[in-house]
């Protein structure tokens, strides 16, 4: 196409040359500029628009605490990759040793005791502020930091996020320094040290009886 | 005669600390390689997401989770815990002192004085904790923290009525350095030692326990007398703070499986981070 033009036209042909790099140039431009912004923002972006919706939701008059809880867990569990905080919990040293039935089944009982550590404070906020104070990437992860402004008080919180094929999905989240993933790893390794999977599981299911 | 058994028990537990060895006890749990054999099969969970994905089919240990997991190993820092057996017993108190005594006590106190007296009698007792955080700062060779806490004293005991109300940070946004002798004692590269359970006062460790005493002297209400008033006003404090606190400690309880484990472990995190600030 270009070589046509070139011998068609009057214009020297440097030109042409010359403009037809500058398309290839930009051509080539526009998916590292679209990379470059996913990496970078897009967790961060993904981040803001749910706690934003969130954030309305908890200041809505017109939904009672299960509803809004109802509503906060819809928006969030999108951008957990829940079955991988399963995995993490129990990590390298337990997580191969269970058979296929006991991952399933610890999978389901981590994620609904999880779902209840996150909603269970969170339904009661009312009018709460994020402050994004930055991100950092490391390899595939993005680690998001807020502070959680609430009247007086501030609560750092650090989302962290990995690259996934469907986007970004939080694997871990830190409150005040005080990561979930580690805290129930030091749990379950606790009670894996003196029993069984089967106790583990056991006392997933009725954690009250502790 | 009170001296001499503080004296005591400062020798005592700076013996233990010097003993101990004062390292970090950093515990790899695991050897990747160990389980290295578990890896050769998997690869493909890259593309499994929560919201597909059945709890069943994620069995394979992906490149991402190997990536994740080697993360959470390397952080991996525990706390040597050989008083457990003692220091659960003292948790079980604890837990009892907080549901039987100091909640009841701090839900009346809650229906009885409004929000903005309590806030008051926070932000009282906070300033009163300024010797501590000022030396603090200034141990830690931060000058800049060390005279906003200096500015925030003075301001907040004079425009601020002996501290009941914040003008420094609500006016000028000078914020709180929420620096202690244990903190201090972590920059200087002194480790936890090992977890102790304190009755009443809860999670600590060898480090923090020498950090509170040493902060224990800079504390004006420790010098009240009688002894009694001192512990008097001590408890008012206790209960006001716990006013502001009441269900967190039973979420924490509710979501863990071995509360003393997550309780614990949740206060070396928590203590770790202060420290890196």
């Amino acid at each position: 196409m270009e070589l046509n033009n070139i011998e068609k036209s009057n214009k020297p042909a440097k030109v042409l040359v010359m403009r037809a790099l500058f398309c290839a140039v930009l051509l080539l431009m526009t998916p590292g500029i679209t990379i470059a912004a996913d990496n970078r923002h897009a967790a961060e972006a993904l981040l803001k628009d749910k706690l934003d919706s969130v954030i309305l939701i908890l200041q809505s008059k017109n939904l009672d605490i299960q509803g809004k809880r109802n509503e906060i867990n819809n928006i969030v569990t999108p951008m957990f990759d829940f079955s991988l905080m399963a995995k993490l919990t129990l990590g390298r040293k337990y997580w191969p040793g269970l058979t296929k039935e006991q991952k399933g089944r610890f999978t389901v009982l981590f994620i609904d005791l999880l779902k209840d550590t996150c909603l269970e404070k969170i339904s009661l906020y009312t009018n709460e502020k994020v402050v994004y104070q930055g991100t950092v990437k490391i390899k595939n992860k993005v680690h998001v930091e807020t502070d959680l402004i609430s009247g007086n008080s501030t609560i750092s919180m650090l989302f962290k996020f990995f690259k996934s094929s469907n986007g970004w999905k939080v694997y871990d989240l830190e409150i005040e320094g005080v990561s979930l993933i580690k805290t129930y790893r030091s749990q379950f390794d606790e009670v894996l040290r003196k029993g069984t999977i089967d106790d583990l599981l056991l006392r997933l299911e009725k954690p009250e009886k502790n | 005669m009170k001296k001499a058994i503080l004296l005591i028990v400062i020798a005592f537990t700076l013996a233990l600390l010097i003993l101990s060895g004062c390292a970090h006890k950093t515990v790899k749990t695991v050897s990747p390689s160990l389980y290295g054999t578990v890896d050769a099969t998997p690869i493909q969970s890259q593309d499994e997401s929560p919201s597909t994905v059945t709890p069943s089919e994620a069995e394979d240990m992906g490149d991402v989770f190997s990536e994740i997991e080697d993360e959470f190993e390397e952080q991996s820092l525990k706390v040597a815990d050989p008083l457990e057996s003692l220091n659960r017993a003292v948790f079980y108190f604890n837990d009892k002192l907080y549901f039987w005594v100091l909640k009841p006590l701090a839900q009346g106190y809650n229906f009885v004085f409004p929000d903005f007296a309590r806030k008051g009698v926070r932000k009282f007792f906070r300033n009163l904790l300024t010797p501590i955080r000022l030396t603090n700062c200034i141990l830690q060779g931060n000058a800049t923290a060390a005279g906003t806490e200096f500015v925030r004293f003075v301001t907040n005991t004079t425009i601020g009525i002996l501290g009941v109300w914040d003008p420094a940070l609500d006016l000028y946004d000078l914020k709180i350095s929420d620096e202690d002798l244990g903190q201090t004692l972590g920059v200087y590269g002194f480790g936890n030692g090992f977890y102790i359970e304190w009755p009443v006062i809860g999670p600590c460790t060898l480090r923090d326990t020498v950090g509170r005493i040493g902060d224990w002297f800079l504390y004006p209400v420790n010098y009240i007398e009688p002894q009694e008033a001192s512990l008097a006003v001590w408890s008012f404090d206790k209960v006001n703070k716990t006013s502001f606190r009441i269900g967190d400690y039973e979420a924490i309880k509710k979501t863990a499986i071995d509360p003393y484990t997550a309780i614990r472990d949740g206060y070396i995190q928590y203590r770790n981070a202060l420290i890196k600030e």
